[in-house]
């Protein structure tokens, strides 16, 4: 489903854990997630990434009983979309306490796609539902 | 429905012909707009605004408006349908190339504007810089032989309120989709004619005639509909769709750069310090 690119330049100065040499894609069909189920998970910001095509929210969540601790790469829709329904590029932060629910990734891999997120720390909720939004002007 | 590829293939060579004529020796100039000109556009209807889709409709249609593809075609969109139920979706647009036409129209989760200036109406997306289509309404027909393109050459003319647009010259690559994950490329030839008019004072309704002859069995008439929303919070923000793959980083000499993201259960993820927000 995702595409490699044999990268051309050397990165500058920085240490990654490349796999292969990937471009990785952030544009995804939103096919890939069951819409079906509800996960929620509890943990810290490790990134929010606030670009087009979507925005992405990645959470550490510590280790439990039974599940090894694990980095869930949340996505959302375009910046466009999400500030019309109150997100901005500060809503999350590195560090940030949060709790998210999600509909999960079909592969079961720890990811899928962003219904509601917490900012801890101010109880502040963020929600999105593009389908909330059809019919002509909206406020 | 013979007539209609009998009658759409007419209009596209006649076009093609008032093109033909102009290159013959002069130099064609685009004049500057006279303010007759601009009067004009005062009596448009209105397309101010931001128009934001109705996804909903988009997924319904995929079953109430089936695309009529050939029989070959159809096996391969069936093998798209099963990986997407089996939650491993084909990304049709994972690239970041543009989605094109038709498939921008067809599947768009973004606004869109319309912009009208004497001789040409120009659409704007969002998401994705590279979405943009130049629809010229100063009468000329289509090149000969147009470079192809992702969004095709188009021309367009008013009938009383309803803009109506044909568009060809497209790349062969560009897929006719219903969603991001079923779609095949059109694989050339691909002629689209589009009513575009308002249902209502605030839904834009674009009637699309899309006839893909390497791929569709016949013409595939469809309709996409979107809303106007004036709240400036929805005035359309720049996006470029490879953003999303890189993550904002400092190099060695304090410079702020873009690291391209490696991938981790096939999905990207960000290494190294978070960067600035």
């Amino acid at each position: 489903m995702t595409f490699e690119f044999k990268m051309k330049r050397c990165v500058l100065g920085l240490a990654l854990f490349a796999i292969g040499s990937t471009l990785a894609s952030a544009h995804h069909s939103f096919a890939m997630f069951d819409f079906s189920k509800q996960v929620t998970i509890h943990g810290t910001v490790k990134e929010f990434q606030w670009t087009n095509p979507h925005v992405v929210l990645w959470v550490n969540v510590p280790e439990k009983p039974g599940e090894p601790a694990a980095t869930w790469s949340l996505e959302l829709t375009s910046p466009g979309n999400l500030t019309r329904t109150g997100w901005t590029r500060h809503a999350f932060a590195a560090g940030d306490e949060v709790i998210v629910q999600l509909n999960p990734l079909r592969n079961g891999n720890h990811g899928g796609a962003l219904v509601k997120a917490t900012q801890v720390k101010t109880g502040v909720v963020f929600n999105t539902n593009l389908r909330d939004m059809e019919r002509p002007g909206l406020k | 429905m013979m007539t209609y590829f009998r009658s759409s293939a007419a209009m596209a060579l006649a076009l093609t012909a008032v093109s033909f004529a102009a290159a013959a020796g002069e130099v064609e100039i685009n004049p500057p707009p006279a303010p007759a000109d601009w009067a004009k556009l005062a009596k448009l209807p209105d397309w101010s605004g931001v128009w934001t889709p109705k996804i909903s409709d988009q997924n319904r249609r995929i079953q109430a408006d089936p695309t009529p593809w050939k029989p070959e075609v159809a096996v391969q969109v069936a093998q798209m349908e099963a990986a997407e139920k089996a939650g491993n979706p084909r990304g049709l647009f994972i690239d970041c190339l543009p989605e094109a036409m038709p498939s921008w129209m067809l599947i768009t989760h973004n606004a869109m504007e319309l912009l009208f200036t004497p001789g040409r109406v120009t659409i704007l997306g969002e998401s994705d810089g590279n979405r943009l289509r130049r629809i010229y309404t100063d009468g000329r027909g289509h090149p000969a032989d147009p470079d192809p393109t992702f969004h095709g050459h188009s021309i367009g003319h008013w009938q009383k309120d309803t803009l109506v647009v044909d568009t060809i010259g497209v790349l062969p690559q560009a897929f006719v989709a219903v969603s991001e994950a079923v779609g095949v490329p059109n694989n050339g030839d691909l002629h689209i004619i589009e009513r575009i008019h308002l249902t209502d004072p605030d839904t834009l309704q674009d009637d699309l005639e899309i006839i893909a002859t390497r791929i569709l069995s016949r013409p595939w008439k469809t309709s996409r509909i979107y809303f106007r929303q004036r709240a400036r919070k929805y005035d359309i923000v720049e996006g470029v769709c490879l953003q999303g793959s890189f993550s904002e980083r400092v190099d060695k000499d304090g410079n702020s750069i873009f690291v391209p993201m490696p991938l981790s259960e096939g999905n990207p993820v960000p290494v190294g310090a978070s960067g600035q927000h």
